[in-house]
Parts: structure tokens; C-alpha cells; sequence
């Protein structure tokens, strides 16, 4: 397929328009969406029409729950939560009836939904408008947690969410949103399970999500011609490509692996116990773990990037996995 | 709208099926073939039945965790319902639900819910399909006295107000005298007002409280509101003042002197003519004892299915 550039924010904007060109049953609602200023659903409305685009009341319970009776209903809703962290005043209908439901009802009904949430820190925003928050999601049965960190992902991976017919949150970071990339205009998809070997490497392996594929990616850089490093970002935390990782370790025996969510109970321990109980023996070294520590994010500048994994330090973990 | 002869056997019919198969679960709760106590309906049914005389089985529910007298009403094969409550392969949902989580989507019966208020949004999504794919179905959105409270509830209470949605939220209230919950007499007031319906006008919709055991001014105000929404001019807040009977009916079909006062059952009776009330009393015996035979012969789930429908198996 031809290819152009454009940014991660258009990349989703598109997968959008081709879903509902598409799909007459995928309806898309949340807050200020019709807002010329939100690059995500922008056109959406006057494309498609106020029934289905609909800009909701503040009220994260009732649009989200109204997604998934939507949903259940036979509707293939795209909702959106303007911060993940306003998800936390929503949590019985994302974590009770969202995730579970498919379950609890014994298969008789599902929940065909995509959540779509702005995730992410870098911005002063303080410890409400600044969190990851994919491992928690990650971390309950029944939901599918996609993290796309590049614009041709994106497009793929939405338009793949909102075809598969289980219960998906898509954590967009907000800071990928100007990044851009070579994405092709006609709809695709990139399945849902698949980890993206970003660069192919010898010495090391780091597993990184989301904007912290970026940050990978320029320490890989800086540190070309003295180690070779392999990046993989795994895409989707649920289901997780499990054979992309522990096949990387097992090439490299040499793991750090990178994640703006916090560090305690989350997915870059999930990734350590993983290497752990499959190829343990493969381990040159022991893995490193570069998260967020477990501190509400500041809002002043320095302090939170204090906090926040970067380059330099992804840069230093690797020189201490090779050492 | 008032009653043919029809509609009252058809209510009064569903009344004693609820009221029957309640009997039954608790018999069957006692002796350890449901492994659950879990809350019943008794002293509600005429709410249920005098609201589902109105529905078309493609109109959905959204209920509660005291969900088998709507469950019922909506139309449920009493055998699979049974069977779910034995926790049986056979069960609408092969054991996984229970009487908190039934979900049987054939007949529009699309929850009962273990979180209270869990299920009020969820319902008004079920009204958004029913906008938006024109074919005037209504939802009907069940919650108690307690679940009113939550934030969720009045959250939505706006949300289909904004939207105009096709739902019609029922509320029953319990509580009609001295403010209960679980039983037990509290002592802080979990309401301020004397009725629930009164917040509707706060939303900008029409409520309306009424007795709740009284089958016959349920079918009339239930009838306007499901006509209001169908005709696509949103949502109404009914309010029904129950009384629970359940821990005075161990195990009998009749309410004691003084419960029969408000007993819908014992109300509706004297509207019936007594051989058509024993031959619809001797019917939904048969149905029930057929419903606890299937449920008892069928066989548990295998330890597999523990895993399976965690996601959507593609077909």
C-alpha cells in the first residue's frame, strides 16, 4: 500500500472515518467530541451526523455504562474517556460490567466496545491529568489493552479494535500525538497479539510501550556502534506476544525493560516474571526495570521529570545490563 | 388504558409464576440444591408483572440483584433460569452468572446486575440502540429505594434526559414507611425526600409514584410511560412503593392476615375468577416442578468451562 505522512493524532482520526464508513452499527460518543479542536474525532459529526457521534454530558459512569449496554445491544461503540485518569471515577462499569460481562454471562452476550482513553505524562499536569494506568487495566480479566507508540500502529491497531468483538481500552499518549509517520491512507489492520520488533539487536533487549518506544529508540541511537540493542514493543499488554519476548531474551540474555506506568505491580515486573519463569537460564545478567516510581506525578517540570523514565536513563540501564 | 379480561389473567399468571418459583428456590435454597441465599421478590410481582404486560419481547430489561421476579416477567424459560440457579451447564449462562449476573439476551432480558445501580447505565446504551436503530423499542430500567442514590443512577437520569432515550427507570422503594436497608431499621436517612420520583423533574422529565401492589395501577402508569418513550418522547421516573414479604412467606403462596394487605397476589385474586386462579395456580405448579426436575438432572459444568468466555471465541 502507498504510504504518506502524517501524525499519530490524523492516523487515528482516520481510522475512525474508515470504521464508520464502513460499519453502519460503529457509533462514536464521549466529551467535546464534535469540537473542531479535538484532532481525534474531528469531521466526525458533520460526516457522519449527531446521532451517531454524540458529544456526552461529564458523566464517565453513564457514557461509558450507555457504550456498553450500546454494545450488548449489537452497536460497536467507540467511547472516549478524555484522561485515563477520569476513568478512576468510572470504574464499576469498566472493570465490572465492561470487562466481565462476557464472562459472567457465559458467552451469551459481549461487549464489542473500544474505549479510547489519552494516557500519559511530560506535560505539568499534575497527579490526576498525568498517569498511564495500562497495567491496572491489564491487571483485571476480561479487557483487551492495546498501546499503539507510532502513527501506522495506530490506524491499524483502532481499526482492528473496533472490528474484534471483546472489550478493548486504547491507550493513546498524548505526546505521540504530533509524532509522525509513514501511514497508508486505505483502512488495515494490525492484529491484536503481535509485538513490533522495532529494531533488530544482539547485546540487549528492551521491551518498551507507548511513547517509551520513542525514548527506546533514541538511546538505541546514541548507544549505535558500541551495543547493539534490540526493541520490541509488544502493542497490545493483553493478549501479550509473549514468544516476541521471551525469544528476544533468549537471543540477547540481557533485559531492561521500559514503561511509564508505575513500577510496583505492574507490566515491566510482569515482563521480568515472564523472562523468570521461561528462559531464566538464558540470563546473562539480572533484568532492569525503568518505570515510574510509585509517587504521584508532581506538577512542576523538573521534579516530574525527576520521576519519568527518559533516554538518559534508559541509556544507563542498558550500559548496566551490558556491564 | 383499562384491563381486558386477557391482560389481567396474563398479569395475574405472571404473578403467580414469580411467586411459585420463588416458593420453590427457597424450599430448594434450604435443602442446599442452590448453594446461594440470595434476595427474592416476593411482595413486588406485581410491579414486574404489570410493566412486562406492556413490553414486546425484542424491548430489553436491565434489572438488579433481586432480579428473578423481572427475569421472569420478561418472558425467561423458567428450566434454563432454574438450572443457572443450580449452577448447571444448562443454565442460560452454563453457571457462570447465578441469580446476580442472568443474562438471557432471547427474550431481551439483558442483566441482573450484583453491583446496585450497576446496571441503570448499561441500560440506557440498550435505549441508545433502540434510538438509533428506529424500531421504537423501549428499555425498562429497574433499581430500588438504595440504588437510586448512587451516582451512576442520577448520572444517567441526566444522560437520557439530554439524550431523550427510550428508557422508561422504574424505581422500587421498599422503604415506603420506616427507612430500611438489609432489613434492618436505619438510623440515618438515606433519602431526604419522601419520594424518589421527586428528583424527576430535577432531570427534566416526568415522574410519577404510585403503590406498588397494586397490579393494576402499575399496568396503567407503567402503560403511559412505555407509550411516552416508544413514541420517542423520553425517558419517565416511575416510583412503586413495595413491601418485601419474602421472610413471611416461608415456603406458602399466601400472605398472613396482616400482609395481606399489601400481598399484589392476594389483591388480585378477588379481580380473578376462582377457576381460572386455580387452574393458572395448578398450570405454574407444573411449570415450576418441570423447571426443578430439569435443574436437578442437569449435569455441572466440566472444570474447562472455567476457563472458556473470559473473551468472545470467535465463532
Amino acid at each position: 500500500m502507498p504510504t504518506r505522512e502524517i501524525t499519530f493524532g490524523k492516523a487515528i482520526n482516520e481510522a475512525h472515518f474508515a470504521e464508520m464508513e464502513r460499519d453502519p452499527k460503529v457509533i462514536v460518543f464521549g466529551e467535546n467530541i464534535s469540537s473542531q479542536w479535538r484532532e481525534a474525532t474531528k469531521g466526525l459529526k458533520e460526516r457522519f451526523g449527531r446521532e451517531r457521534v454524540r458529544d456526552a454530558p461529564i458523566t464517565e459512569t453513564a457514557f461509558i455504562g450507555a457504550g456498553v449496554g450500546a454494545a450488548i445491544a449489537g452497536y460497536h461503540p467507540v467511547v472516549e474517556l478524555m484522561l485515563v485518569d477520569f476513568g478512576l471515577v468510572a470504574m464499576d462499569q469498566i472493570l465490572n460490567q465492561f470487562a466481565k460481562t462476557t464472562y459472567m454471562s457465559g458467552g451469551a452476550v459481549n461487549v464489542p466496545m473500544t474505549l479510547r482513553v489519552l494516557t500519559g505524562a511530560g506535560t505539568s499536569s499534575g497527579a490526576t491529568h498525568s498517569e498511564s494506568l495500562h497495567g491496572l487495566f491489564a491487571h483485571m480479566p476480561g479487557l483487551k489493552v492495546v498501546v499503539p507508540s507510532n502513527p501506522y500502529d495506530a490506524k491499524g491497531l483502532l481499526i482492528a479494535s473496533i472490528r474484534d468483538l471483546n472489550p478493548k481500552i486504547f491507550m493513546e499518549h498524548r505526546l505521540l500525538y504530533p509524532v509522525k509517520g509513514q501511514v497508508p491512507k486505505e483502512p488495515y489492520e494490525v492484529p491484536l497479539g503481535i509485538a513490533n520488533l522495532v529494531r533488530e539487536g544482539n547485546d540487549v533487549t528492551v521491551i518498551a510501550t507507548s511513547l517509551m518506544v520513542q525514548e527506546a529508540m533514541k538511546a538505541a541511537d546514541e548507544l549505535k556502534g558500541k551495543i547493539s540493542v534490540e526493541v520490541i514493543d509488544p502493542r497490545t499488554l493483553v493478549p501479550l506476544d509473549e514468544e516476541a519476548i521471551v525469544g528476544s531474551v533468549k537471543k540477547t540474555g540481557r533485559l531492561v525493560v521500559v514503561d511509564e506506568d508505575y513500577l510496583h505491580y505492574g507490566f515491566s515486573g510482569e515482563v521480568v516474571a515472564l523472562t523468570a519463569e521461561k528462559v531464566l537460564k538464558s540470563l546473562e545478567a539480572p533484568p532492569i526495570r525503568v518505570a515510574t516510581p510509585n509517587i504521584p506525578l508532581p506538577f512542576n517540570a523538573k521534579l516530574e521529570k525527576e520521576l519519568l523514565p527518559s533516554q538518559e536513563k534508559i541509556v544507563s540501564a542498558i550500559k548496566q545490563a551490558i556491564s | 388504558m383499562s384491563l381486558n379480561e386477557a391482560k389481567m389473567a396474563e398479569i395475574y399468571r405472571t404473578m403467580i409464576r414469580i411467586r411459585t418459583f420463588e416458593n420453590a428456590v427457597r424450599k430448594l435454597t434450604k435443602e442446599g440444591k442452590i448453594p446461594a441465599r440470595f434476595g427474592l421478590y416476593t411482595g413486588q410481582e406485581a410491579v414486574a408483572s404489570g410493566v412486562s404486560a406492556h413490553l414486546r419481547k425484542d424491548d430489553q430489561i436491565g434489572s438488579t440483584h433481586r432480579a428473578l421476579g423481572h427475569l421472569i416477567a420478561k418472558g425467561c424459560d423458567l428450566d434454563k433460569l432454574m438450572a443457572e440457579l443450580m449452577g448447571k451447564q444448562t443454565g442460560f449462562n452454563h453457571g457462570k452468572a447465578g441469580p446476580y449476573h442472568t443474562f438471557d439476551p432471547s427474550v431481551g432480558a439483558l442483566g441482573a446486575n450484583g453491583v446496585v445501580g450497576g446496571s441503570v447505565p448499561m441500560t440506557a446504551g440498550y435505549a441508545l440502540a433502540n434510538q438509533l436503530n428506529g424500531k421504537r423499542n423501549v428499555a425498562i430500567s429497574y433499581f430500588g429505594e438504595g440504588g437510586s442514590n448512587q451516582g451512576g443512577v442520577q448520572e444517567t437520569l441526566n444522560l437520557a434526559a439530554c439524550w431523550q432515550l427510550p428508557i422508561v427507570f422504574v424505581c422500587e422503594n421498599s422503604s415506603p414507611e420506616i427507612q430500611r436497608m438489609l432489613g434492618h431499621d436505619i438510623d440515618y436517612p438515606q433519602l431526604s425526600i419522601d419520594n424518589v420520583s421527586q428528583r424527576a423533574k430535577n432531570y427534566g422529565m416526568p415522574g410519577y409514584t404510585s403503590t406498588g401492589w397494586d397490579a393494576e395501577a402499575v399496568y396503567k402508569i407503567a402503560g403511559k410511560a412505555i407509550r411516552r418513550a416508544r413514541a420517542g418522547k423520553g425517558p419517565t421516573l416511575l416510583e412503586f412503593k413495595v413491601h418485601q414479604l419474602e421472610g413471611n412467606l416461608e415456603g406458602r403462596l399466601e400472605a398472613n392476615e396482616k400482609e395481606r394487605q399489601w400481598d399484589p397476589i392476594d389483591l388480585f385474586k378477588q379481580k380473578i375468577s376462582r377457576k381460572l386462579d386455580e387452574q393458572i395456580r395448578a398450570e405454574e405448579s407444573r411449570n415450576v416442578q418441570k423447571a426443578i426436575e430439569f435443574g436437578l438432572n442437569s449435569p455441572e459444568p466440566t472444570p474447562e468451562q472455567a476457563y472458556t468466555c473470559v473473551f468472545e471465541e470467535a465463532a
